[in-house]
């Protein structure tokens, strides 16, 4: 084997030098037996010719010894591939549609794929990730809650399952260094973590439990997008020192770009030193960490769950007041918790993608079935000539080879294109897509597609040949041979498959576009247009009370106020529909105590200044908004929406009411509720208004002034068509203080746009996947339509001829294509509504089975084709029976 | 050539090469000229033909190449025998043998031994 690839890597890479030594052998030969038959008496001329005639052909037998080294495949191939290409030349149109099909759907596929890979297969970085568990306390009306210090402290030192217990919370401190005071989303995260993760930084070091400890130099790690995008890659930021919060920092490595957690943004991260916090041991502090670990080898995960809800139950018993609410664990593995909203999404852009690419190679093979046919003259004169089946078999799958291989390279460009594209149209929630790199796994997606495509292409009219009787096209010139037949009702069945498929995808489209119409009118609650937001933090050390923040708003809300254009302005503590932004307490009815500590009800809770609700446009439905006067010197007030009236106080006005807000570390307080707004969709478009329980700024508890330092939106409702006031804004703010870090000034209405933009990628890109197989299917069916009339051009002019009217002869052809559409659109549905469970998550207000989206997509797939049917027809219209009858 | 020489059978002409190299390196005029010497001059062997087998038994790794310098002082390619030609030889010269004795006692057999 060796001494056979040795001599065909040497007939490969050094043909001239064998063929020198070669000739120079066989003249060495030549001249040895030369002399050998002079010695024997020959003069000289006559040894040379009787040499030259014992050896024979020296040309044969150079030509067979090159044969000897082997390899002779590759010139065998080479040949085909230059006889293709000049094939290929003599069509250009069909080489363009084929070779261009190919890369928009591998393209697309690869597109797709790209994102899938950086945001799904891509390794987390993690060591053995498969151990990591994702920890959430777990309430009655919601599995994904957060932990208090104590309680974490508790689960870290009590537990045996773990090897380690980290946890984690959100900071979106604002950033200054020399450049732009900017507010970043980061977490706070106890030091043993990474060791925990396994995680290595990217440069520096990552967080070391040494930094958890009390009086540790302040230090900090930041992500890659940051890095690159504040300090453009250099590396030198290491060491440096950056300012957040007003609180100086230590930068002490970069995250690498495939880190991620779930459901919190890691632009910087900070040691959460929770030995030192003052919450270490108030065990009815806030609730705010988020847990994550990883199982000692041979624990499974069922038995982490139980030893940590036994821990969970002793904890219930020893503070029963506490842990109300609190009824059990959510533990999830993390990767896939990293992942779980998008997973579906992605999974199923990369089905359609591929569907597409599928239609497309059908569509592929149906035009080479045809040029197959069309050629059979041509390959029947081979067969004579002595081409073997084989051979033309290798010709053909050559020839879709090369358009593969074409059609494939081009597709890695549309693929960066496309990719470009995508970018811009993906939702800025998908975790890890920043950092988005071509590797490995897309060059062998990309071949495999090729690979796949050159075959689909290829192994139909090669399959077709094997079963063709050659000589009979031969003589019948290549038209109404077996072949014929069985090539036509392959393309039939190629085409009939297209119209499934595309159907597939047009439901899917369908079933998207009427959740995104359903989604999008729904009412948020708020009027959305005309309003501006502006998000902002206050520095830390500036702002340690209330008063100060008070201070703060008296100075700007006049000046806001007195802007042109301005009608009013309102502060509000997290904006409805901000991303990953929760925050809700418990609260009771003094008359009405829940009969269990875990039915405490639990409603949304908002900060707000008086004018919030006019500037939002909520409309006040009993009693009355806050005002200026409701500060720290009157009784504590409050206003609830309508869903938490409805819900908490059905038999009577809440106005005038008390409710015990649990909203600090200490006791739950009373407040009265002296107003009811309507409800507000604060999450998202798709879920029902949750309860909301808003507090005026100025009666804010001193306990909640971190969260509004770390999180504070102004809301501004202007005249329309006002023109953009967003340096006014940033003035009139930084003129007020310039060390607040002013976030993004963005009208209402793009943050509802925002809330939809995850619907809004899936719908554009399926809709055009399948507006696209619908194209592509159209066009099939046009193909083999035509295709069909052209074949039987004589008969369809015996028939005029024999008083056949053109209005039967169409009968005729769209029965044909009926038929084809039929059996397409019922293979179609069948599939659809197979799959309709895969997209079920993704529906809103419609089922996945929803009737109206299919009949709709299938009148449109009828139609469409049915106008192919008909331009492909006028062709048989046009038929002359005299001239169909002479063609012969 | 004289007038008693035979044609090669076919497949021969490797076993024949084969043997002719395993009693030393030779060039190609040489392995000529030795299988024309073992064979007492009665085989006859199509001149060019020879380098074709020799080129498909190096390919097989049954024999190697070197380059050297013939006796007229011209340079020459030396085919050599590799210990799987040895091996091959063994085989093939059984193979041989035996086949000649099945055919031989076949064609000797008479009626009355059957």
């Amino acid at each position: 084997m060796s001494a056979y690839l040795r001599s065909l890597g040497r007939r490969f890479f050094q043909r001239a030098k064998i063929d020198n030594e070669l000739a120079e052998e066989l003249r060495a030969h030549l001249e040895l037996r030369r002399a050998a038959l002079e010695r024997s008496g020959l003069n000289a001329a006559e040894a040379e010719r009787q040499a030259r005639i014992e050896f024979g052909s020296t040309e044969r037998f150079k030509a067979e010894c090159r044969e000897e080294l082997g390899g002779n495949w590759i010139d065998n191939v080479i040949q085909d591939v230059r006889f293709s290409a000049r094939t290929l030349r003599k069509s250009p149109a069909f080489f363009a549609v084929a070779v261009l099909t190919l890369a928009l759907g591998i393209g697309a596929t690869l597109s797709a794929f790209s994102v899938v890979n950086a945001v799904l297969l891509r390794p987390f970085g993690f060591s053995n990730p498969q151990t990591l568990l994702w920890i959430y306390s777990q309430r009655i009306d919601n599995p994904r809650t957060n932990f208090s210090l104590p309680e974490y402290c508790d689960y870290r030192d009590q537990n045996i399952s773990f090897e380690g217990l980290g946890a984690i919370a959100s900071y979106n401190p604002s950033i200054s260094d020399s450049g732009e005071p900017e507010r970043v989303q980061g977490v706070r995260i106890t030091a043993n973590t990474f060791a925990i993760l396994g995680l290595r930084p990217l440069l520096g070091r990552t967080l070391i439990p040494a930094d958890d400890k009390n009086g540790a130099e302040p230090v900090a790690m930041i992500s890659y997008g940051l890095w690159s995008r504040r300090y453009a890659k250099n590396p030198d930021v290491i060491g440096g020192s950056v300012n957040l919060n007003g609180e100086s920092r230590q930068i002490v490595g970069i995250l690498p770009g495939s880190f991620a957690l779930p459901n919190l943004d890691t632009d910087v991260v900070i040691p959460m030193q929770p030995e030192s916090d003052p919450r270490r041991n108030s065990r009815n502090s806030v609730n705010f960490l988020r847990m994550v670990g990883r199982l000692k080898p041979h624990v499974t995960a069922l038995q982490a769950h139980a030893e940590l809800d036994s821990i969970r139950q002793n904890l219930h018993r020893q503070y029963p007041d506490v842990y109300t609410g609190k009824i059990g664990l959510t533990m999830l593995p993390l990767t896939e918790e990293i992942v779980d909203n998008v997973r579906a999404v992605l999974l199923s852009i990369l089905c359609a993608a591929g569907a597409l690419l599928l239609i497309g190679c059908t569509n592929l093979a149906g035009i080479s079935l045809s040029r197959a046919g069309a050629r059979q003259r041509e390959l029947a004169v081979r067969t004579a000539l002595g081409a073997t089946r084989r051979q033309l078999a290798r010709l053909l799958l050559v020839e879709s080879a090369i358009i593969a291989v074409v059609g494939g390279s081009l597709g890695v460009f549309v693929e960066i294109f496309g990719r470009r594209a995508l970018l811009r149209l993906v939702p800025t929630d998908l975790p890890r897509i920043q950092t988005f790199a071509i590797d490995w796994k897309v060059f062998a997606f990309a071949s495999v597609m090729t690979l796949i495509a050159a075959l689909a292409c290829g192994l139909a009219p090669a399959w077709l040949l094997s079963r063709t009787d050659l000589r009979d096209a031969h003589v019948s010139g290549g038209r109404g041979s077996a072949g014929g037949g069985m090539q036509s009702r392959l393309r039939t069945w190629l085409v009939a498959g297209q119209i499934a498929l595309a159907l597939v995808l047009l439901a899917n489209a369908g079933l998207l576009f009427r959740s995104f119409v359903r989604v999008s009118s729904e009412q948020p609650g708020f009027d959305s247009a005309n309003v501006l937001t502006i998000r902002f933090s206050l520095p830390q050390v500036t702002y340690t009370d209330r008063a100060s923040i008070v201070q703060f708003y008296e100075k700007l809300q006049p000046r806001l106020a007195a802007l042109p254009g301005i009608q009013s302005a309102g502060l509000v503590s997290i904006l409805p529909l901000a991303p990953k932004s929760i925050s809700f307490i418990h609260f009771t009815r003094p008359d009405r105590p829940p009969s269990k500590p875990e039915d405490t009800p639990s409603t949304n809770y908002r900060i707000v200044s008086p004018d919030y609700f006019r500037a939002m446009g909520i409309p006040l439905l009993g009693g009355r908004y806050f005002s200026e006067e409701d500060d720290g010197d009157r009784p504590p007030v409050a206003i609830v929406s309508s869903v938490l009236a409805k819900n908490h106080f059905p038999d009577r006005s809440p106005i005038g009411q008390r409710v015990m807000i649990d909203d600090n570390d200490a006791e739950p307080r009373a407040v009265e509720i002296v107003g009811i707004v309507g409800a507000v969709k604060q999450t998202n478009l798709e879920t029902p208004a949750r309860p909301d329980l808003y507090l005026p700024l100025r009666q804010a508890h001193k306990d909640g002034v971190p969260f509004l330092r770390n999180s504070t939106y102004w809301v501004l409702r202007t005249s329309p068509n006002i023109p953009t006031l967003e340096p006014q804004l940033r003035g009139e703010i930084h003129h007020v203080d310039p060390g607040v870090a002013v976030g993004d000034v963005r009208p209402m209405a793009d943050v509802m746009k925002a809330a939809l933009a995850s619907r809004r990628f899936s719908l554009l890109l399926i809709g055009s996947f399948a507006a696209a197989a619908l194209f592509l299917a159209a066009a099939g069916l046009y193909a083999v339509i035509s295709y069909g009339i052209q074949q039987r051009t004589r008969e369809i002019g015996v028939r005029l001829a024999l008083g056949a009217t053109r209005g039967r002869i169409l009968g005729m052809i769209f029965k044909e294509g009926a038929v084809l559409l039929t059996a397409g659109v019922a293979a179609g549905l069948a599939i659809a509504l197979m799959l309709a469970k895969l997209v079920a998550n993704q529906m809103y207000g419609v089922s996945e089975h929803d009737p109206f989206s299919f009949a709709i997509v299938s009148l449109i797939l009828g139609i469409v084709s049915l106008v192919a049917c008909w331009i492909a027809s006028r062709r048989a219209l046009n038929v002359d029976p005299v001239t169909a009858l002479r063609c012969e | 050539m004289s007038d008693e020489s035979a044609e090669l059978l076919p497949g021969t002409l490797d076993l024949l090469i084969l043997k002719a190299v395993s009693l030393g390196p030779l060039h190609g005029y040489a392995v000529l000229r030795r299988i024309e010497q073992i064979s007492g001059g009665k085989l006859l062997i199509e001149q060019g033909a020879l380098y074709p087998a020799l080129f498909r038994l190096v390919r097989q790794g049954l024999l190697k190449t070197e380059w050297g310098t013939s006796e007229n002082n011209r340079r020459a390619k030396f085919y050599e025998m590799t210990a799987r030609g040895r091996k091959r030889l063994r085989e093939e010269t059984n193979w041989w043998n035996q086949s000649v004795a099945a055919v031989t006692s076949a064609l000797r057999a008479r009626p009355q031994e059957i």
